[in-house]
């Protein structure tokens, strides 16, 4: 096993050489690129990498550029975890067979893809990965809609949120379903380790990634990415933003270990209402009018009983 | 070496679908990722059980479906070793988008393609709908007539695919049921022969060469996209042929057994020709000396490579003949079928220009008789008599109900 | 690259990072890195801004808030100090001014065309009422 890189404080941490490179074409204040930079910083071991179709995959290797410092794949919209999980395959093999050109290294396979990627289209084949046990990192960038198409909404969109193909309008609020509990999901696929990270507790995020490289088998991390352009805010505000999604608790942060071990992993020391993390975001604006206020306080009351779950659950050790 | 060898008598019996699991051993694949499907299963079952007994060193990566097969085998190929899989029909079309990828992300891997109809309706016998759905994908196609073919074909396509001057996936066919579920003799090679023909994989552009990081699989619009389309083309066009050829001439000192990119049997005087793939090319061969028997000069073309399409090749095979028959089994979906519009695009600007007609057969696995290729050299001859083609220029061919033409 | 026909790409359209070998990329910094002319490291997104950041580096307390937020690694940080901005690359979005915790702010966004050296002798004092 490698050595975990030691990241004591942000100084320490800012002393990391980037393996991801500017001039990518993420919009300005995109999320994505701060969390891929503390994953990627999380380490210092070799890389193998892949992105599914999406914001990240499209703005970082458009030809005849590359914004990766380490190997790097893109196949398909569902396919980037099978992907990394094919070369994961190749690395043992090679190993086994003794032909590995670096056989002193130790790789981290990890893939990258959007909730549509992952929650959606490509769902089946990160399930067929994590039933098969690929070591290797699934970090789903999850801002809760297909922003690379344009804004329609996936099955990660929340309740109430005005996506393109969920549209708020005269007689609608805009998309009726409830958000994937995705953290179940792969938790109960017997993962060694699923976290719901967000960038803005970098520290949290990176220990979360550090676990998770540290462990043998798959690992599911789904990182809250404000997205400016979709969730329709200004770019600066990115941070605050993802402070606003921590600190009410629609995004708490936890992590499963083994599939059972429930710890939450960061408290607010003030709890924002939700309806401030609603307000600073124009795809919620239509919920401010009269007639559906009712569905902030039936969001406030969501994301209680949410949090109020995750304590029971983290109280009673199962 | 953490394996064990197999000792192969000199003639096995076995069926297509072993010869193509003895051929992966045998090429010590690195990964195979696989999801089953009938009738190719065999092939991939086959593998696990020569893993389970140590007879060969590898991950198998047992999948979730056809495209996550291909997409592991696109991942493994890119991270840097020998990969192959197996697949047919339904699988194959699930496999489509991903068969693009690899191809123009120029990975070498091997596909056996265990040929079956396309649903609907569902069917699970041999025809050509899935080889014929590949067409386009810039995979390299070779045809099996035989269980024979099927092991030796294996060998040609790894020894193609990783050379670093084509760097294209290769797909195997071979008929399902007709040629994958049909023990014969298969003349083997032994292990350390067979290895030594495809030579060690050279990795170019891997992905596990931490020193040297490269991307794979990048954007490109209309800037750039037609560039890397065209160099595609051009490589399938100029490079790939030559080097089957070197590998056929190579294999021949190997094991004695000749394979040619169009294979011509009685056409040195043939009068009148079929011309097929796959297992009816066996069923012509013994008809068209039938048919000699009667005086009519009867011959077979045998396509052995289907992608790149062997244009010259074809136009050489058919110089002196008189009147073609064209057989494509697999529904044509609206135009005469897809191999009578090649050949006859391949013929088209020939001072010789033979009668062409085309013939649809064998869909779902119906069997093409001896009597249906009697009556299909009669029809030729006397198109040459007359001098014209007599007939529709597309005729089914063992069909229920009335007499099926068109054109 | 502009100028090359079909034939003179790497097969696959496939991309290098660098030129030449490299060795532990992840402990080298960039100014040390042999990158190849399709690393999008050699290319500018600077046209993209409408307002750019200036450093003033006099109330930096050298925290790496704007270095870790950065989106678009163009807080060029060395020796665990902050000391200045990548310009080729920065697009504007303007996070490292609103994560700055100095008071006055050492980062602040102006139109792309002003002065720089203006702007920083007419920088703000510190503001009382801000905590």
């Amino acid at each position: 096993m490698s050595e975990i890189k030691k990241i004591k404080n942000l100084k320490e941490f800012s002393t990391s050489a980037d393996r991801f490179e500017g001039a990518n074409l993420l919009c300005p204040g995109c999320a994505h690129s701060i969390i891929v930079r503390e994953v990627l910083n999380a380490t210092n071991d070799d890389l193998v990498l892949s992105a599914s179709t999406g914001c990240l995959e499209v703005c970082t290797a458009v030809y005849p550029y590359t914004s990766w410092d380490a190997s790097w794949i893109h196949i398909g919209f569902e396919n980037g975890s099978t992907a990394v999980a094919g070369a994961e395959a190749m690395y043992k093999a090679l190993g086994n067979k003794g032909r590995l050109k670096q056989p002193d290294r130790n790789p981290k396979f990890v893939s990258f893809a959007g909730d549509g990627a992952s929650y959606d289209i490509g769902f089946q084949w990160i399930s067929g990965c994590f039933e098969r046990g690929h070591n290797m990192m699934h970090v789903v960038l999850d801002n809760e809609v297909y922003a690379n198409t344009g804004g329609q909404r996936s099955s990660s969109t929340p309740i109430g949120s005005s996506a393109t193909t969920s549209p708020a309008g005269r007689v609608s609020y805009g998309e009726k379903k409830n958000k994937k509990d995705m953290m179940a999901i792969m938790a109960a696929h017997g993962s060694p380790y699923v976290a719901q990270v967000s960038p803005n507790k970098w520290k949290n995020m990176v220990k979360a990634i550090q676990h998770g490289m540290a462990v043998e088998g798959p690992v599911f991390i789904n990182a809250v990415s404000a997205c400016t352009t979709e969730w329709k805010f200004a770019p600066e505000d990115t941070m605050a933003l993802q402070d606003l999604a921590t600190d009410s608790l629609v995004f708490p942060l936890y992590e499963i270990i083994d599939g059972t071990e429930l710890n939450i992993t960061y408290r607010p020391k003030n709890v924002v209402p939700v309806e401030e993390y609603l307000a600073a975001q124009g795809r919620f604006k239509h919920l401010f009018k009269d007639e559906y206020k009712y569905l902030i306080k039936e969001w406030q009351e969501r994301v209680d009983a949410k949090w109020d779950y995750l304590q029971r659950r983290e109280e009673a050790k199962v | 070496m953490a394996f064990d060898k197999m000792e192969l008598r000199e003639t096995e019996v076995w069926d297509g679908n072993f010869a193509a699991a003895q051929a992966l051993r045998q090429a010590q694949v690195d990964v195979v990722a696989a999801y089953p499907i009938t009738p190719s299963t065999p092939i991939v079952e086959g593998y696990a059980k020569f893993l389970a007994d140590g007879y060969v060193e590898g991950e198998f990566v047992m999948v979730e479906s056809e495209h996550a097969a291909m997409s592991g085998c696109i991942g493994a190929a890119a991270a840097g070793g020998r990969v192959a899989t197996a697949t047919s029909s339904q699988g194959f079309a699930l496999m489509v988008e991903t068969l693009y990828q690899a191809s123009g992300m120029r990975l070498p891997i091997v596909l056996n393609v265990v040929n079956r109809a396309l649903a609907a309706p569902l069917n699970v016998n041999g025809d050509h709908s899935d080889m014929y759905l590949g067409r386009d994908s810039g995979w390299i196609q070779l045809d099996a007539y035989s269980p024979q073919e099927a092991y030796d074909l294996n060998f040609i396509a790894f020894k193609v695919s990783e050379d670093h001057d084509v760097r294209l996936p290769a797909m195997v066919h071979q008929d399902g049921f007709m040629t994958s579920h049909t023990a014969q003799g298969v003349k083997t090679i032994d292990d350390d022969t067979a290895y030594g023909f495809i030579g060690d994989f050279k990795p170019m552009n891997d992905m596990l060469d931490f020193d040297h990081p490269v991307t794979h699989g990048v954007q490109t619009e209309e800037d750039w996209h037609f560039e890397h389309k065209a160099r595609q083309h051009n490589d399938l066009m100029t490079k790939v042929m030559p080097k089957i050829q070197t590998a056929f001439d190579d294999f021949e000192k190997l094991t004695g057994r000749k394979y040619n990119i169009v294979e011509s049997y009685d056409m040195d005087d043939a009068d009148v020709t079929v011309v097929c793939m796959g297992t009816s090319v066996e069923t012509a061969r013994e008809v068209a000396k039938e048919m000699r028997a009667k005086g009519i000069k009867a011959g077979v073309v045998g396509i052995r490579v289907f992608r790149p399409f062997p244009f010259e090749e074809i136009k050489a095979a058919f110089k002196n003949v008189k009147a073609i028959a064209v057989l494509d089994r697999s529904a044509p979906g609206g135009t005469p079928g897809a191999m009578f519009n090649e050949i006859a695009g391949a013929l088209y600007n020939t001072d010789e220009r033979a009668l062409l007609s085309g013939y649809i057969y064998g869909l779902g696995g119906r069997d093409l008789t001896k009597a249906h290729l009697v009556d299909l050299y009669t029809e030729l001859q006397a198109n040459v008599d007359a001098g014209k083609v007599t007939t529709p220029l597309q005729q089914f061919i063992g069909v229920r109900g009335p007499k099926l033409a068109f054109l | 690259m502009q100028n090359n026909g079909w034939d003179e790409f790497e097969i696959g359209a496939m991309l290098r990072s660098f030129d030449g070998e490299v060795k532990d990329i992840a402990t080298t910094l960039q100014e040390d890195r042999n990158y190849s002319s399709s690393n999008s490291f050699t290319a500018s997104v600077a046209d993209w801004r409408i307002e750019k950041p200036v450093f003033n580096k006099d109330f930096c307390i050298d925290c790496q808030f704007c270095w870790i937020y950065c989106p678009d690694i163009s807080i060029i940080s060395r020796d665990k100090k902050m000391i200045g901005i990548d310009m080729d690359h920065c697009k504007g979005c303007g996070i490292c001014v609103e994560v700055c915790p100095t008071n006055p702010k050492s980062l602040l966004m102006f139109p792309e065309q002003a002065d720089e050296e203006a702007e920083l002798a007419g920088w703000p004092e510190k503001d009382k009422e801000e905590k």
